[in-house]
């Protein structure tokens, strides 16, 4: 072989790494995971919500071991002439009567239903609504977002008009109209009602709430789908599927649980707000509804109405800050 | 008579009348709302057929306009044929229109006292009742200042007879079936005969002023049916009185005229010049007028007048106050508090095609939760659900206290009684099957209280879902699988005829279901006492009235009488004259005056 120019072969020293400090590598959820324990408002938060998810997965053993029910025709239950006056006041404990641990939180005017029992038993449906509508609304967000952002041409347009036509749609009109169609057709059927109006409470708060998140998880597919890798990964016959869960999801942790934790408060005080307007379930305790029976008697009852609006604005404060703190640690812009 | 709004009224909150059971009087914190009803509804004999006009209250004073305002009342027609609902009753019959009969207010009993309207007397009967004559006044008119003439009272009376086109109206409860050729004659509209000439019960005599109504049956009490709206006159100008148009503007003859009216909204009264005192017994024209308003909501209702300022000082509602506002009302402005009786009766009527065993029955008057279930709906005890015993309430003629059940008192319930007896009869868990409304919650609350009290006396409790809207039409048909059945009945007037007849006078339950009689009640022996009595001496059928039900109660028990209802209505502070009228749980209109 001629050589040109008459060189030397030159050895290229390759140099070994100096196995210096051990730099650990750490994902972006860890990283914010780190700074999450750090953070104060946010531990005393979670503190906070595991208690009261706690509280509401034990409802039925804090009723037993109070004997509170909040089911007045429960065979256990105070007849409603033993705890209610003539004018429907409770006749133990408040507002006109002194505390007793038979009724912690006082009774339910007329009715005589427990407070303590309607407060547990109505966190644990509020709890139930919000995580599982949250949950739902995720899937669907993120799947819509994902398709939505990696296709082009008619399916993005088609896409884009559907995600459009579900924002322009009157929420509330919807459920005002849905609602009262669901009762009536489900109303001679006392087996089937809760069940149909928690299936028309769930598919309504999803059907309406996944656009927010499907639209941010386009803008970052967006951003994503030009990068060199996804490019790379496209070119050498990577199955789309692969591409979008594999290559792009993992990169959407941050978004993703910022809109879970944001969302999570709302749809509990939409589910308080539905069941104060009565268009929520019926049948079973709700912190929403309790609020909406409490309203006429607050000048003189106050403390029917801070039961239940106590508890749902403990809950959503107590959501919205985690959520923040979520979304702070998840932000590499944002410095502490 | 039907409650200010059927259905919903009929059941819900019950926001409708009041009343009192001795002795039961008794609430908690030694404020309780005990209420002396031993004379509810009590017209007893209380006639005076000679009283005259002009009235006047001392120390009234004229001017002022009052505001009425009411959450359920006010949704049912007003054309005076087809009027048969109790607020809207007691505010035309006080206000707009004048009959040949009416009712006033005796202060010193705080009875009603049947007294004449239109009519000179209270009528004027052959020997056995079934033919009645009644004589004009001078110097009634119109509000456009025309004579009110025989023939446009007897056309009114005719009118009752067409009940296709006025389905709401009393005169398929009596019309048809006490009048001449009730059967038969279908009425100026429906019977195509517009001059009603081609019947022959009501006759007129134009000169002498005088209406003749024939009978086809005894009808002692025709001076109380001649007091509703639809015993009155109706011009005779079929292009004034078609009944479409008519609904809309009912001309008065009263001391107040209608300037505008929309069903269920509002109804605005002014003055009525052409009403002259001297020809009116029981009517005042002191307020310059009155302002309805209907669908308020009730809680703002109270509010306005526990307030009391400004225009809520003329302010007054027919509505029972609400439960959680009556003792800051009964504490601090009972005089603003309106207490009194409304003759209806609320109870379970139990399917005797079904339920065979008396006991079965017996053991559901003591198992049922009678107060609970009045609380839970939000009713008062005492005030406007009273314990009932006989089914007809206080103040009908000739009723005599009894308890259907021996030892049952007032608002009694004893489950571990109804389980002994059931278990003596060899019916436990016997199968209870009763509707309730999804989307009412009283209803939904109140069926919760009664499956606790039946499950505990060993009933099976099967609620049976239905919706408001579907609840009367199920209720009422024969063939809705439930065997027992919510019922509530008001008199029409104080008279056992319109209580024993109605709820237990058997019917053809295939041809035209229940009718009234809910409880299927079917004994011929009971049928042929009824028949009887009709044809006594007026003077001999309320005892015998009492008699029957007692025997029904007693002997069959196919009926548990639950409670009497009784008003708790409330006025603002210049409301003068507001007392409970207790033939129907409304405001005494004709009395009321403002303070200037």
């Amino acid at each position: 072989m001629a050589l040109i120019g008459g060189g030397e072969l030159i050895e290229l020293e390759v140099e070994s790494p100096t196995p210096a400090v051990e730099v650990a590598g750490k994902s972006p959820a860890q990283i914010a995971f780190a700074r999450l324990r750090k953070d104060k408002v946010a531990v005393l938060c979670f503190s906070i919500l595991v208690l009261m998810v706690l509280v509401a997965i034990s409802a039925p053993l804090i009723a037993k071991a109070f004997h509170v029910y909040w089911d007045i025709s429960d065979p256990n239950a105070p007849n409603v002439g033993d705890v209610v006056d003539f004018d429907g006041y409770p006749s133990v404990g408040p507002p006109y009567h002194g505390f007793t641990w038979d009724h912690p939180l006082g009774v339910a005017p007329r009715t005589g239903a427990d407070n303590l029992a309607w407060l547990v038993y109505g966190l644990r449906t509020s709890l139930f609504i919000a995580t599982t509508a949250t949950v739902l609304t995720t899937v669907f967000g993120v799947g819509i977002g994902l398709v939505w952002g990696f296709s082009r041409g008619v399916l993005d347009q088609v896409l884009g008009f559907i995600t459009d036509l579900f924002l322009a749609f009157p929420f509330f009109l919807g459920l005002l109209a849905l609602v009262p169609i669901i009762t009536s057709h489900y109303a001679t059927n006392v087996d089937g009602l809760p069940r149909a109006q928690l299936f028309a409470l769930l598919s309504v708060l999803v059907v309406l709430g996944w656009m927010g998140l499907a639209r941010l998880i386009r803008g970052q597919v967006l951003t994503l789908r030009e990068r060199e890798f996804i490019q790379a990964a496209e070119v050498i016959g990577v199955p789309t599927r692969q591409i979008l869960f594999k290559e792009l999801l993992p990169n959407m942790v941050a978004p993703i649980v910022v809109s879970l934790s944001l969302s999570l408060p709302a749809f509990v005080a939409l589910e308080a707000a539905l069941s104060f307007l009565g268009l929520g379930l019926t049948g079973i305790p709700s912190l929403g509804k309790m609020a909406a029976q409490a309203t006429p008697y607050y000048a003189d009852y106050g403390l029917y109405l801070w039961v239940p609006v106590g508890a749902i604005a403990l809950l959503t404060l107590t959501l919205n800050l985690l959520g923040d703190a979520v979304r702070d640690a998840f932000d590499p812009r944002t410095r502490r | 008579m039907r409650f200010k709004k059927p259905i919903v009224a009929l059941s819900a909150a019950c926001l409708l009348t009041l009343a009192a059971c001795g002795g039961s009087g008794g609430g908690g914190n030694g404020n309780g709302p005990g209420v002396d009803t031993s004379n509810l509804g009590n017209t007893g004999n209380g006639q005076d057929p000679t009283r005259q006009g002009p009235v006047t209250i001392e120390g009234a004073t004229k001017g002022g306009t009052v505001t009425v305002l009411t959450s359920t009342g006010f949704t049912t027609p007003i054309d005076p044929t087809d009027l048969y609902y109790t607020d809207t009753n007691g505010i035309m019959t006080s206000l707009v229109m004048r009959q040949l009969t009416q009712y006033a207010y005796d202060k010193a009993t705080g009875q009603m006292i049947l007294v004449p309207d239109l009519a000179t007397d209270l009528g004027t009967h052959n020997d056995d009742y079934t033919e009645w004559t009644f004589t004009l006044r001078d110097g009634i008119k119109w509000e456009n200042g025309d004579p009110i003439t025989a023939k446009e009272v007897a056309f009114g009376i005719i009118r009752s007879y067409d009940q296709e086109t006025f389905v709401n109206g009393p005169g398929i409860y009596y019309t048809n079936p006490y009048f001449l050729e009730g059967d038969t004659y279908k009425g100026p509209y429906t019977g195509n005969d517009p001059d009603g000439t081609k019947q022959h019960a009501v006759t007129y005599d134009d000169a002498a002023k005088t209406v003749t109504i024939k009978m086809a049956k005894p009808f002692s009490d025709f001076p109380y049916y001649a007091s509703m709206p639809a015993m009155g006159p109706i011009p005779t100008d079929p292009a004034i009185s078609d009944p479409a148009k008519y609904a809309q503007h009912p001309w008065a003859s009263g001391p107040y005229k209608i300037d505008s009216y929309v069903i269920g909204k509002s109804l605005v009264l002014s003055r009525n010049e052409n009403w002259d005192p001297a020809t009116d017994p029981a009517r005042t024209q002191y307020p310059d007028g009155y302002v309805f308003k209907g669908g308020q909501d009730p809680l703002k209702i109270d509010q306005i007048l526990l307030a009391d300022s400004g225009a809520g000082q003329t302010t007054l509602t027919y509505d029972d106050v609400q439960s959680q506002d009556y003792r800051k009302f009964q504490n601090d402005h009972a005089d603003r508090l309106v207490i009194g009786g409304s003759p209806c009766t609320y109870f379970y009527a139990l399917d005797t095609r079904t339920v065979k065993d008396k006991a079965i029955t017996e053991a559901l008057t003591w198992a049922l939760p009678y107060k609970d279930q009045i609380l839970a709906s939000g009713l008062i005890p005492d005030v406007n659900a009273i314990a009932a015993t006989n089914i007809m309430p206080p103040g009908v003629p000739g009723r005599t206290e009894y308890t259907a059940v021996e030892g049952h008192g007032p608002f009694e319930t004893d489950t571990a009684k109804a389980k002994q007896i059931l278990t003596d009869a060899g019916l436990l868990n016997y199968e209870i099957k009763f509707l309730f409304r999804t989307d009412l919650d009283t209803d939904v609350q109140s069926k919760a209280v009664l499956t606790k009290s039946l499950t505990e006396a060993g009933f099976k409790a099967t609620p049976v879902p239905t919706t408001v809207a579907d609840y009367v039409a199920t209720r009422d048909n024969p063939k809705t699988d439930i065997n027992v059945r919510s019922y509530g009945w008001c008199s029409d007037w104080p008279s056992g005829a319109t209580w024993i007849p109605p709820l237990f006078q058997s019917t053809d339950i295939a041809k035209i279901g229940f009718g009234t009689n809910e409880s299927a009640f079917n004994v011929p022996a009971i049928d042929q006492k009824i028949a009887d009595t009709f044809k006594l001496p007026s003077a001999e059928q309320p005892a015998q009235w009492d008699a029957i039900g007692k025997e029904i109660l007693t002997q069959y028990l196919p009926v548990v009488p639950r409670y009497y209802t009784g008003v708790a209505m409330i006025h603002g502070s210049k409301i003068n004259g507001m007392y409970d009228d207790n033939t129907l749980g409304t405001p005494t209109f004709r009395n009321i005056w403002v303070s200037q």
